[in-house]
């Protein structure tokens, strides 16, 4: 009796796990590679700020799994710094972004040379000075990112950031 | 007896359960795959059951290579279809690319090797980049900084710019190096994004030529 009901026990936990196979995992064979986005804005959606002073907002990002983007000042010249803009006329200014010190890194097939490079999460401090009332502001960060064996275009993403100025 | 028969009924229903879950797992797979094909006016690279050797699926494999003509960094026109007759292999690449980089050597090297066999690469020049039509001093900018890579390379063969307009007839490229391999009849034999090894280039090349795959 009592190995009847193991040899049971058994075919049901084979049975979900055979089910669960079925289903399409993010890492599963078939996965695009180039097909998402490489960065994404994380927080925060909404800030309040001293009207016509410069204040403070801690902007954070998150690089996708595997991938890198430059630095703000990467190391070779012909490579694509990342930076952050907001556009004239959206009741923000932005006056200055301090941009995180990015870490070395090296491609498997190229040890020698450096790379300044930002992986996983990021953080950019920047000192902006918004007007009075609300502002849907649409920030932009470029970025050029690659994986150990491509590289994907320079791309602008946009930063949605609710700026109310008091 | 009784309870033998039971659980050899289990043991052979764990084992249908097995066949039915790889054979539903194969289905699956093999769908999604000729999903990915069909709808591949587009090429995609895609991670493999592996997991470290992404596979570049091209919807040109086995097709006429689109033709194109496109400006060499002296102004003249280059087409494709001028080179009918020979291997060629086009190499898209970018300034931004690393990996573009570390493969370059590779291809001068492979190239001066394999050239008096009727093989040709065109380096097409394909920044991707963000600017402005009308961005005339970014473009500029981007042309020597193109013209500078290629003479720090010591690039042999033709460097094309502009390889933005035919992405679009060549899969999208998506990502830097994309490389095809078309052999002398005008036929993609083999495509590749993203490097690899320089053996892998040479047995594209190859096969390109006709001399083994």
């Amino acid at each position: 009796m009592k190995s009847s009901r193991w040899v049971a026990g058994m075919a049901l936990a084979l049975l979900v796990l055979s089910a669960k196979g079925q289903a399409p995992m993010s890492d599963s064979p078939g996965r695009s590679i180039t097909g998402g986005a490489a960065v994404v804005y994380q927080y925060p959606e909404q800030v309040t700020v001293s009207a016509g002073k410069p204040s403070p907002v801690a902007l954070h990002f998150r690089i996708g799994q595997g991938l890198h983007i430059n630095s703000h000042t990467p190391r070779q010249e012909e490579l694509i710094p990342t930076t952050f803009s907001i556009p004239e006329g959206s009741g923000v200014r932005l006056v200055k972004a301090d941009y995180p010190t990015g870490n070395d890194f090296t491609l498997p097939l190229d040890p020698n040379t450096k790379l300044s490079v930002y992986t996983g999460e990021f953080t950019i401090l920047t000192r902006i000075v918004a007007e009075s009332g609300n502002h849907l502001v649409e920030a932009k960060l470029r970025y050029q990112a690659c994986d150990r064996n491509v590289c994907m275009p320079p791309k602008t993403i946009t930063v949605p950031i609710d700026v109310i100025g008091k | 007896m009784k309870r033998n028969t039971l659980v050899l009924g289990v043991v052979l229903l764990i084992l249908a359960t097995f066949a039915w879950a790889g054979w539903a797992n194969w289905e699956y797979r093999k769908q999604a795959a000729e999903k990915l094909l069909a709808s591949a006016a587009k090429g995609e690279l895609v991670s493999t059951a592996a997991g470290d050797v992404p596979q570049y699926i091209s919807p040109l494999k086995g097709k006429p290579a689109p033709n194109f003509a496109l400006e060499d960094l002296s102004g003249h026109k280059v087409s494709l279809s001028s080179y009918k007759g020979k291997a060629v292999l086009l190499n898209f690449w970018a300034t931004w690319c690393g990996p573009c980089k570390i493969e370059t050597p590779w291809l001068v090297e492979l190239r001066n090797q394999y050239a008096a066999q009727g093989f040709e690469i065109l380096g097409i020049s394909t920044e991707g980049d963000d600017l402005a039509k009308d961005d005339k001093a970014g473009r500029e900018k981007q042309k020597a900084d193109v013209a500078k890579f290629a003479q720090q390379e010591h690039m042999p063969y033709p460097v094309l710019i502009d390889g933005d307009s035919i992405s679009q007839t060549y899969g999208g490229l998506d990502a830097m190096p994309t490389s095809f391999f078309v052999d002398r009849n005008g036929t993609v034999v083999a495509a590749q994004m993203g490097i690899s090894s320089k053996d892998d280039i040479e047995a594209n090349i190859r096969k390109a030529l006709g001399a083994g795959k």
